[in-house]
């Protein structure tokens, strides 16, 4: 006690400014809390209960419900395992992910999803412990190419689960789950695009280099929104049928306007990690006769991704974040809800602030993990 | 002890050689024959294109004009000779330019494995013994951040060793070692002169080119001012610039 107490004076009120400082920090975290509480305990959360399927699938059908569950319980699964076996990660993240992940089964679970919740849960659990304890190192880096495999095959799984035994349309998909889906299919396209991208502008081919820099240049010109909608209503009819463009759903263009806007992000970043590169590396895999693809991929590459990983996932937390705004295309993502539920349902008339504080809330949450795995990565890397 | 060159063999020709950066002619016509199994130093004051010159061997620098033949392999356009040429010549670089994102043993088995289609064993077999030869073959799980100075040239001697070259060129390898890393060095390019590797060495180490050195080359503002055996240069200097850059690096 006494030496919390020396602690408290030493930290806090060392001098007059300290003094000052602690007491309007306190007033203010106490303010801030005491108005969060009393929010929290007047409010009518009975808006989730009633919506959350809505919230977590928008529009799809009830008995559809289940696609959603598989593919957080087998996203969620494969991330514990990497997440413990890629960075051992100790009892305090640990905990940090745990909570994390409690609050959208928290949000989400209902009494027919309680299987998934118990089967995501032991899972985890298990592999993580697996992963955690896991010494040998033949059998690691089997483990490891799994991983790696699982993660570039699981959004080609998550398509299938969507689609197989006669799956909902996809203009029904809806809800977080939309929000999800884009963010990874713009991230998963949008990364390896952008790559080319970058790498097609610090090309000393000069045809190459113009069209990079153009299409770089003309994306970035513009506001997503604009974008989009240019994919709704200019596309169709500037492409009358031509290969079939003019047909495709608002998902789908809505998916590849998100890929290509987050290519051309991604694209600037990449380039701003390849030249930091030291010229000597290049000289060195010259002198060694490597030619230029070798270099660029086994030099060049690697570092500079590496280099730029922070601001790699803080783009991809933009992207996630602007998955939102294709509410703009109709589409019935967690934002367009979240705003949908005070405005239509009787019930819940005027409850805008609940409504958009748990939407807040999930991409929070969301956002959370990326920058943690991030600063995970890069303390592991050591840059 | 210095090598028994039987000087016929020309490893590498250069007649005329020019390089120019914008309007700055660093190179103003460099001719120098070097033979076969032969220890060549090159020195000079700063800038006067001692690296330019061995940069231009293996083409990382490209010349403006004269003629660059090594091993009987002209150095022009065609980017098949110059590939030919980077096969047979091996470079070390003052700032080692070790490739930080991968181990030791990957340093050196890189380019055995992609330019000459080593595989993995036959490349890491190769790679322990040159680590044994320049004496860290503990090492070779580490990074090169791990290491002290003094091992990551070495690490770079042996990678640049594992592609077999025919030639040797190095850039002041030591010149960004403390002192008492210098040595570590000098020995595996004294091991390496005595097992009869053609070197062209750019240093100030004159100690190490006493020893080692078959023939000097004095560099000044872009020519050769003076050539001839390191007894030639230590006893009677003929150029006055010669003279007088000795007496301030020894
Ligand atoms: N890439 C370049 N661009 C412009 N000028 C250059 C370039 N490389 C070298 N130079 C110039 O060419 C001249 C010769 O350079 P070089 O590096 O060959 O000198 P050096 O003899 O190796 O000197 P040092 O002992 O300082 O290494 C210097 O004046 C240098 O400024
Ligand atoms: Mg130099």
């Amino acid at each position: 006690m006494r030496i919390l107490l020396s602690r408290i004076r030493e930290n806090f009120l060392g001098s007059k400014l300290d003094v000052i400082l602690s007491i309007t920090g306190a007033l203010f975290i106490y303010f801030i809390l005491s108005t969060l509480i009393s929010f929290i305990l007047n409010s009518d959360w009975t808006l989730i209960l009633v919506n959350r399927k809505l919230m977590l699938t928008g529009l799809m059908p009830e008995e559809e419900i289940w696609r959603a569950w598989t593919i957080f319980s087998l996203t969620t699964i494969l991330m514990t395992t990497s997440i413990a076996f890629w960075f051992k990660i100790n009892i305090k993240s640990s905990i940090f992910y745990i909570l994390l992940l409690l609050i959208p089964l928290l949000i989400f679970t209902t009494k027919n999803t309680l299987l998934y919740v118990l089967f995501i849960m032991i899972l985890s659990i298990v592999f993580f412990y697996l992963g955690y304890r896991s010494k040998n190192s033949e059998l690691k880096n089997i483990v490891s190419r799994i991983i790696m495999i699982s993660w570039i095959i699981l959004l080609p799984i998550c398509f299938l689960i969507l689609n197989i035994l006669d799956g909902p349309k996809m203009t029904l998909w809806g809800g977080f789950m939309i929000n999800l889906i884009l963010a990874a299919i713009a991230i998963f396209a949008g990364f390896p695009l952008g790559i080319l991208l970058a790498l097609g502008r610090a090309s000393s081919y000069k045809l190459i280099k113009l069209i990079s820099t153009l299409y770089i240049e003309v994306i970035r010109g513009a506001p997503l929104v604009a974008w989009l909608l240019l994919a709704w209503f200019v596309l169709p009819k500037f492409l009358p049928n031509l290969f079939g463009l003019s047909d495709l759903n608002i998902v789908v263009r809505a998916m590849i306007v998100l890929s290509l806007f987050a290519s051309a992000y991604i694209a600037e970043v990449i380039r701003g990690g390849l030249q930091s590169i030291p010229k000597g590396q290049e000289e060195a895999s010259f002198a060694l006769g490597m030619n230029s693809i070798s270099n660029t991929i086994f030099i060049v590459l690697p570092q500079a991704i590496r280099i730029v990983i922070p601001t790699i996932v803080s783009t991809f937390i933009a992207i996630f974040k602007d998955t939102s705004l294709v509410f703009i295309l109709a589409i019935t993502d967690l934002l367009r809800i979240g705003r949908l539920i005070p405005e239509q349902q009787q019930a819940f008339f005027g409850k805008s602030i609940e409504s958009l504080a748990v939407v807040a809330l999930l991409f929070w949450v969301v956002s959370l993990v990326l920058s943690q795995i991030s600063r995970t990565i890069e303390k592991k890397l050591n840059i | 002890m210095k090598n028994k060159v039987s000087k016929k063999k020309i490893s590498v020709e250069a007649i005329g050689v020019t390089k120019s950066f914008g309007d700055f002619q660093a190179l103003k016509g460099i001719t120098a024959n070097i033979y076969e199994g032969e220890v060549v130093v090159v020195f000079g004051p700063s800038g006067s294109g001692k690296s330019t010159f061995i940069r231009t061997i293996n083409g990382l620098e490209e010349h403006n004009s004269g003629e660059i033949t090594v091993n009987g392999i002209p150095l022009n356009d065609d980017v098949k000779n110059r590939d030919a040429i980077r096969g047979q010549v091996g470079m070390v670089f003052q700032q080692f330019n070790l490739f930080p994102h991968l181990s030791v043993l990957r340093n050196i088995t890189l380019a055995p494995q992609k330019v000459k289609k080593l595989s993995k064993s036959e490349s890491e077999k190769l790679a322990m013994s040159l680590l044994e030869r320049v004496g860290i073959p503990e090492q070779a799980k580490k990074y090169p951040a791990q290491l002290s100075g003094g091992q990551q040239q070495r690490v770079a001697i042996a990678r640049a060793l594992a592609m077999q070259p025919k030639i040797m060129l190095f850039d002041e390898p030591t010149s960004a070692l403390d002192p008492e890393m210098i040595k570590e060095v000098l020995d595996v390019m004294i091991e390496l002169a005595q097992s009869g590797m053609t070197m062209i060495c750019v240093t100030h180490e004159m100690g190490f080119a006493r020893e080692v050195a078959d023939r000097f080359l004095f560099f000044d503002e872009g020519l050769i001012v003076e050539e001839g055996t390191p007894e030639h240069f230590f006893n009677n200097p003929k150029e006055e610039r010669t003279k007088l850059f000795l007496s301030q690096i020894l």
